[in-house]
């Protein structure tokens, strides 16, 4: 479902963020990509999604090859995944349950089912009570369950979240990571970056892809 | 598009958050748009109050014979007859003061009410002299030789007045549609441009998300559009009480003003200065959205 060969990502200012990475991961793994801060997890996902193209090597995601995609076929790739940004992204001013909604409402999904779908995945991440609560009045581990609420119900095949435990505490980061251990399906990927390290409860994890300053340092959890 | 028919009051919504969020930029282009569509459409107006007298007037050559104030009744009525006489004129009668006022207030139809506003009828008797249309400067001469004439009005020289006016109010109309048009556009544009900017973390998250292109730009269109259309209905309501106020005032002095019907004319210029404002909205809302810069990031 990801295959990256010789990857390689540089940015205009000269940044050399990834460098010839190779990598492979299947339908319903759960994959963790750590390393300390700077090493290029995000810089990853930004090709996973079509924000930065490779500069070298070559990158396919869910059959797009991300060296030559266009912008059409970059939107239908992004409408299979369910992004949790480091930053989350809700939108304030906005309701939990329009949050959710709204990643939605340009899916293939029938309007008739958007409402039970949110709250069947707001219920999922333990937020019914909060489902007509603003976004900006939550807590950051409530928001952190929004954008995750929002990613499901999407029903993607790829579930990337970019630093999940950042702005957490310890138990709160334990279980938010439990809960994006838990979305793995036979037909869901899900790919996860930290530099928190032990936090990882590693006999769920199928692969270890560790980046030190762009480069692959480990690939198997032996190894990690 | 299904997407579009179901998001339908997410779209308003949206556009109404856009809206509300630059409030006062938005009140003051709105503020501009109006008063460029008003200039507009009174400038429309006006060309076309013309252009129907020019029409009309080129039908008839007719000239009013107004009285010295010593005429009586019966000597207006000896005068007309006698007018029969000179070569040239076709028919020849008097307009008693009342059907002057008769005629105005079908002129004016719901309006007309504007006439009781006078304590005493404002109109004057007049001879009316239909005269063959090669003849008119003849029979001028004849009847003004009479010694009761103290004016003779003709239509000729007010013809060819009005149509000089009427040349040049098409030429201001032309440069009014233009330079409100290109305001409007800046304006709008910039507005959306704003708007967008304003708004980009959102976009930025849509786009993201795989939002097409149309779901994330449709409520900028759409409040370029309210903007826009906002501004030629207030316009419109104006325009439509100024053409009411100038066709009192206009009827007052030139009693035989051969006007548009009122309704008509206030019809004509709200469905231009509408279908402006939507073609200006869409445009200048697209303009804003295509020279928006696209950044995505995460
Ligand atoms: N837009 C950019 N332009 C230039 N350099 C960048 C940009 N984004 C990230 N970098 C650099 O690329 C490297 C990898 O960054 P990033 O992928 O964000 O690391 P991580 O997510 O692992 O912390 C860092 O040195 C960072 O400063
Ligand atoms: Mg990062």
């Amino acid at each position: 479902m990801i295959t990256a060969k010789n990857l390689s990502l540089q940015y205009p200012d000269g940044t050399i963020a990834l460098n010839e990475i190779n990598l492979h991961i299947k339908a319903g793994e759960l994959v963790y990509i750590t390393g300390p801060s700077g090493s290029g997890k995000t810089s990853l996902i930004k090709l996973l999604m079509g924000i930065e193209k490779p500069t070298a090597g070559q990158l396919e995601v869910l059959s797009h090859s991300m060296n030559r995609i266009d912008v059409k076929n970059r939107m239908f790739l992004r409408q299979y995944m369910g992004p949790v940004f480091q930053e989350l992204k809700l939108i304030n001013g906005r309701t939990v349950l329009d949050n959710v909604i709204l990643g939605m409402r340009f899916l293939p999904i029938p309007k008739q089912q958007w409402k039970t779908l949110a709250t069947d995945a707001l219920e999922k991440v333990k937020l019914s009570h909060k489902i007509l609560s603003y976004a900006e009045n939550l807590s950051w581990g409530e928001k952190q369950r929004v954008a995750i609420a929002r990613a499901i119900v999407r029903r993607p095949s790829l579930i990337i979240a970019d630093e999940p435990t950042g702005n957490l505490d310890r138990k709160n980061a334990i279980n938010i990571l439990e809960l994006l251990n838990s979305l793995r399906q036979e037909n869901t990927s899900v790919i996860i970056t930290t530099h928190a390290t032990h936090l990882i409860d590693s006999k769920l994890v199928d692969q270890f892809i560790q980046i030190a300053a762009g480069q692959l340092e480990a690939k198997s959890m032996e190894e990690f | 598009m299904k997407a579009i028919t179901a998001n339908i009051g997410y779209f308003f919504k949206e556009t109404f958050t856009i809206l509300k969020l630059n409030k006062l930029s938005n009140i003051l282009s709105l503020l501009s748009i109006t008063l460029a569509f008003f200039l507009l459409s009174l400038v429309v107006s006006t060309w076309l109050i013309s252009t129907e007298m020019v029409e009309v007037l080129q039908q008839e050559a007719e000239i009013n014979v107004f009285l010295s104030e010593e005429a009586d009744d019966s000597s207006r009525y000896e005068m007309a007859e006698s007018f029969l006489e000179i070569e040239g004129i076709q028919a020849s009668r008097v307009v008693t003061e009342a059907e002057a006022l008769e005629r105005m207030e079908n002129i004016l139809g719901e309006e007309s009410e504007v006439l009781t506003y006078f304590d005493e009828n404002p109109f004057e008797s007049f001879v009316e002299v239909k005269v063959d249309f090669e003849q008119v400067e003849t029979v001028k001469e004849s009847v003004s030789a009479y010694e009761d004439v103290r004016y003779v009005r003709d239509h000729q020289e007010v013809l060819d007045q009005i149509r000089n006016i009427s040349a040049l109010q098409r030429f201001l109309g032309t440069l009014f549609i233009v330079a409100a048009g290109t305001a409007t556009l800046v304006i709008i544009s910039h507005i959306i441009r704003q708007g967008i900017y304003h708004n980009r973390q959102q976009i930025n998250t849509l786009l993201l998300l795989g939002a097409p292109n149309f779901f994330v730009a449709l409520p900028f269109v759409l409040s370029g559009l309210v903007l826009t259309l906002a501004g030629g209905l207030v316009a419109s309501l104006l325009t439509r009480f100024t053409v009411g106020l100038g066709y009192a005032q206009l009827v007052t002095p030139i009693p035989f003003i051969p006007l548009p019907p009122q309704e008509l004319l206030v019809r004509n210029t709200t469905a231009l200065i509408l279908g402006l404002s939507i073609f200006l909205g869409l445009s200048g809302s697209i303009m804003g959205i295509r020279s928006s810069r696209k950044e995505e990031s995460l």
